[in-house]
């Protein structure tokens, strides 16, 4: 059986080179690679859009002052070391030296001015000003040292700059800048044939280690259906989003959990969610291990009682899943007086993976332990529409958050913090402690302050965290990978065999 | 004719233009783009900063205005999500989707003519059976599966063909068959029963009569009599593809095309790049009605333009 399929994949091999030939379908070649991604980027200004797509090319020309490793450790990038703090709205780094950018320009303070100085600018509206918005300004002291300076105390800035691309200083201005990007990075744009893919080859005079990939093409296919099958008929080496059920159709994959926590936000003021006992029946209520398994194939793991990403500062290491405990869950209700009270479930359909089906299999536990339950899953913008609805909050409302600058003041903010963002609590304590967390500059004061918060929280089951969704990626055989827990495809990590 | 041409012009610009307002009125009823734009973490005053710095938070008679002033130059501003002329990138997808349309449906026609009349030869006949099932078949089987099965069929198994993307002539035989199929099965089965009908009138029988050939009644009188409800059909579904069918297949081909745009542009509430495709589209719509008028004229002389 298994020779006559190997005997059929090398038949079709054949065929497909003979093919390729004359049609030019175009293989891959030994140090070559391809790569599939969800859409054409927009744009390649590395500062603009907040866009996947764009990540995924820009990851590779474009370098920050600090990076992380495959495990999600802050290191430096383009910084020569960690900053430090000249005082409580000042940060100061030190430059690597002798870092070009592939056009000639040198990388030195005025490029990390200019870039500081041109993504917080309005006029310019990045969509990633957001991650940002602490930002005061930037001031070059001498060529390899810079201070950047916050509004108030911002201990999340070694973060941010993880996020923040550095652009050269005078060619960031050209008009041609969104369309032929220059950076400091392993790899260099080689060519853009819009609609079709963009071809990236690798930086002769890269500061760092050489990279072992040659050139790497990425097509843009945004079914997924589709993807699958242009892995496996040899077309691209690397695909993202692969589905669980299709991990053994593909020659080789890997997962790592990623930055996405699937979570449901309860509001403790509706009438049928006010009452803690019932929150916390709704939390006991879940089988998180089904779920990972049954849903999702293994490929996710129970959330630690909160919405921070294990990898990420203020991660609560106290904390542990929410047991499974249907009967106490049920006695909870019905000592609650909640037995046959309705619940109301907000959600989408097809946004996330699998999202429908979580929140339809959390419905099902609910209503085993007593609760009657009320689905509204709504087309994606009337959802957003709800999920910000400061007015109304629904008793229950499903979100996946997406954690990417690994700290917990982004997921404190939008779920915790009363009135920022989709938080459904009304607890002004609380969301006095997020913001005190927000600028306080003493690491070991701050994963105090946040062990704090996310212990409230899960007392009082303000939250129903879900599961930590793992990243599936398909490859190639020859291709040698391991995935990074920031979701970064850094072509520089890859290997190709021959 | 100058004159019918000229009237069914200025007809056409009020529809473009209604289908414009329609289009703007409607697109910002449906929501704030900047919700979709930021991540979602992102907080209210963020939010609210960014929707000003776009001009989005002014109120919709003044950006109505704007937009009116701005559509007399076809200026229809930045797309949101592409930042840059929502215009342009019409201009560059156009002619993607035009050619797709092209091969899919050229080869519809050419196909369904030939085989819509040797099916009439003879009802009930194996060729007529073997037409009105495969025919059943182009219409029932949803484009989206049908997609896929050519993949996985000449792209995963045989690996003859590119599985998706444009590119060299081989690129366009997929993503052609699958859009031209639906069309293929109508126009066929609409040659088929007009050819049936005409071989059973009278004039049929005397022509057979007076020593015609069989052919010559075929083509010279049967086919021809099929001719214009075989353009109208033709002509519309030309139309249906430009405005929507072509989403599909773009989609599952990843073309590069103006359904995929349109596509996308809907998932990131790009209003402005999205007015620019329905403008672009109801322009195209109306040239192709006028088109069809004067080809039915031609094709007719006894036709009145009026």
């Amino acid at each position: 059986m298994n020779s006559m399929k190997n005997y059929l994949t090398v038949a079709a091999l054949m065929a497909a080179t003979a093919v390729a030939g004359s049609l030019s379908i175009g293989l891959a070649q030994a140090a070559d690679i391809s790569i599939a991604i969800g859409s054409e980027p927009s744009t390649l200004d590395p500062q603009l859009r907040d866009d996947g797509g764009e990540r995924a090319i820009n990851d590779n020309i474009y370098e920050t002052l600090m990076a992380r490793t495959a495990d999600g450790i802050l290191v430096p990038g383009l910084a020569a070391a960690a900053p430090t703090q000249i005082d409580a709205t000042t940060w100061e780094f030190k430059l690597r030296p002798d870092v070009k950018f592939t056009d000639g320009e040198a990388f030195n303070a005025d490029s990390v001015v200019r870039s500081v100085e041109r993504i917080i600018d309005p006029a310019f509206k990045s969509e990633q000003g957001s991650y940002f918005g602490t930002i005061a300004s930037a001031s070059k002291v001498d060529d390899l040292t810079v201070h950047v300076v916050t509004k108030g105390p911002d201990p999340i800035l070694p973060s941010r700059m993880y996020w923040m691309k550095m652009v050269p200083t005078t060619y960031s201005a050209d008009a041609n800048f969104a369309t032929n990007p220059v950076g400091t990075g392993p790899y260099m744009m080689a060519a853009w044939d819009h609609g079709q893919d963009i071809i990236l080859r690798r930086n002769p005079d890269y500061w760092g280690e050489a990279p072992s990939i040659d050139q790497v093409t990425y097509k843009f296919i945004g079914e997924p259906g589709t993807r699958l099958s242009s892995l496996v008929a040899g077309e691209v080496d690397l695909i993202t989003n692969l589905l669980p059920e299709f991990v053994s159709s593909v020659p080789n994959s890997a997962a790592v959990p990623g930055l996405e926590t699937s979570v449901i936000v309860l509001s403790t003021e509706n009438p049928s969610t006010a009452d803690v006992r019932v929150r916390t029946a709704m939390n006991l209520a879940i089988d998180r291990n089904a779920l990972a398994n049954d849903l999702f194939g293994g490929y996710g793991v129970p959330a630690k009682g909160q919405l921070v990403n294990p990898k990420a500062f203020g991660f609560n290491t106290a904390l542990d899943v929410y047991p499974y405990d249907p009967a106490k869950a049920a006695a909870l209700i019905k000592e609650a007086g909640a037995e046959g009270a309705t619940v109301t479930i907000v959600g989408e359909a097809g946004r996330w993976l699998k999202d429908r089906e979580t929140i339809e299999a959390v419905g099902a536990y609910w209503t085993a332990v007593g609760l009657k339950v009320d689905f509204k899953i709504n087309e994606f913008g009337e959802y957003l529409n709800q999920l910000f609805d400061k007015a109304h909050r629904p008793d229950a409302i499903f979100v996946q958050n997406s954690d990417e600058l690994l700290d917990a003041d982004r997921p404190m903010t939008s779920a915790y913090e009363s009135g920022a963002s989709y938080a459904s609590n009304n607890d002004q304590e609380m969301a006095k402690q997020v913001q005190a967390a927000r600028v306080e500059t003493d690491t070991v004061k701050r994963v105090a302050m946040y062990a704090d918060i996310t212990k409230k929280a899960y007392d009082g089951s303000y939250l129903v965290p879900l599961l930590n969704l793992e990243d599936i990626y398909g490859f190639s055989k020859r291709l040698e990978w391991q995935p990074r827990v920031d979701s970064k495809l850094l072509v520089k990590e890859m290997k190709a065999a021959d | 004719m100058g004159l019918f041409i000229l009237r069914r012009l200025l007809q056409g610009l009020l529809v473009v233009i209604g289908v414009t307002i329609v289009v703007f009125v409607a697109t910002r009823l449906v929501g704030d783009p900047v919700r979709v734009m930021l991540p979602l973490s992102a907080t209210a005053e963020e939010r609210a900063e960014f929707q000003h710095q776009l001009g989005l938070d002014r109120p919709i008679p003044v950006q109505f205005v704007e937009f009116a002033q701005n559509l007399a130059t076809l200026n229809f501003g930045d797309s949101l999500w592409q930042r840059r002329p929502a215009m342009g990138i019409v201009l560059a997808k156009l002619p993607n989707t035009l050619t797709l349309i092209a091969c899919g449906l050229g080869v519809a026609i050419l196909l369904a003519l030939p085989l819509g009349a040797i099916a009439a030869l003879k009802p009930g006949g194996l060729a007529d059976r073997l037409t009105v099932f495969s025919g059943l078949f182009g219409l029932s089987v949803p484009q989206f599966w049908m997609g896929l099965l050519l993949i996985m069929v000449f792209a995963v198994i045989f690996r003859v063909l590119p599985t998706s993307g444009i590119g060299p002539p081989v690129h366009y035989i997929l993503p052609a068959i699958t859009l031209g199929l639906p069309s293929l099965a109508r126009l066929m089965m609409l040659v088929r029963s007009t050819v049936i009908d005409e071989l059973n009138q009278q004039y049929v029988r005397t022509a057979r009569a007076k020593g015609l050939h069989f052919h010559q009644v075929l083509f010279g009188h049967a086919l021809r009599n099929a001719l214009p409800a075989f353009i109208t059909l033709a002509g519309w579904e030309f139309i249906s593809g430009l405005a929507g069918y072509t989403v599909v297949v773009e989609t599952v081909f990843a073309w590069p095309g103006l359904g995929q745009a349109a596509m996308q542009a809907i998932q990131h509430n790009d209003l402005f790049l999205l007015q620019a495709i329905v403008f672009t589209v109801a322009i195209l719509i109306v040239a192709v009605n006028i088109a069809l008028d004067v080809a039915h004229k031609f094709i007719d002389p006894r036709v009145e333009l009026g």
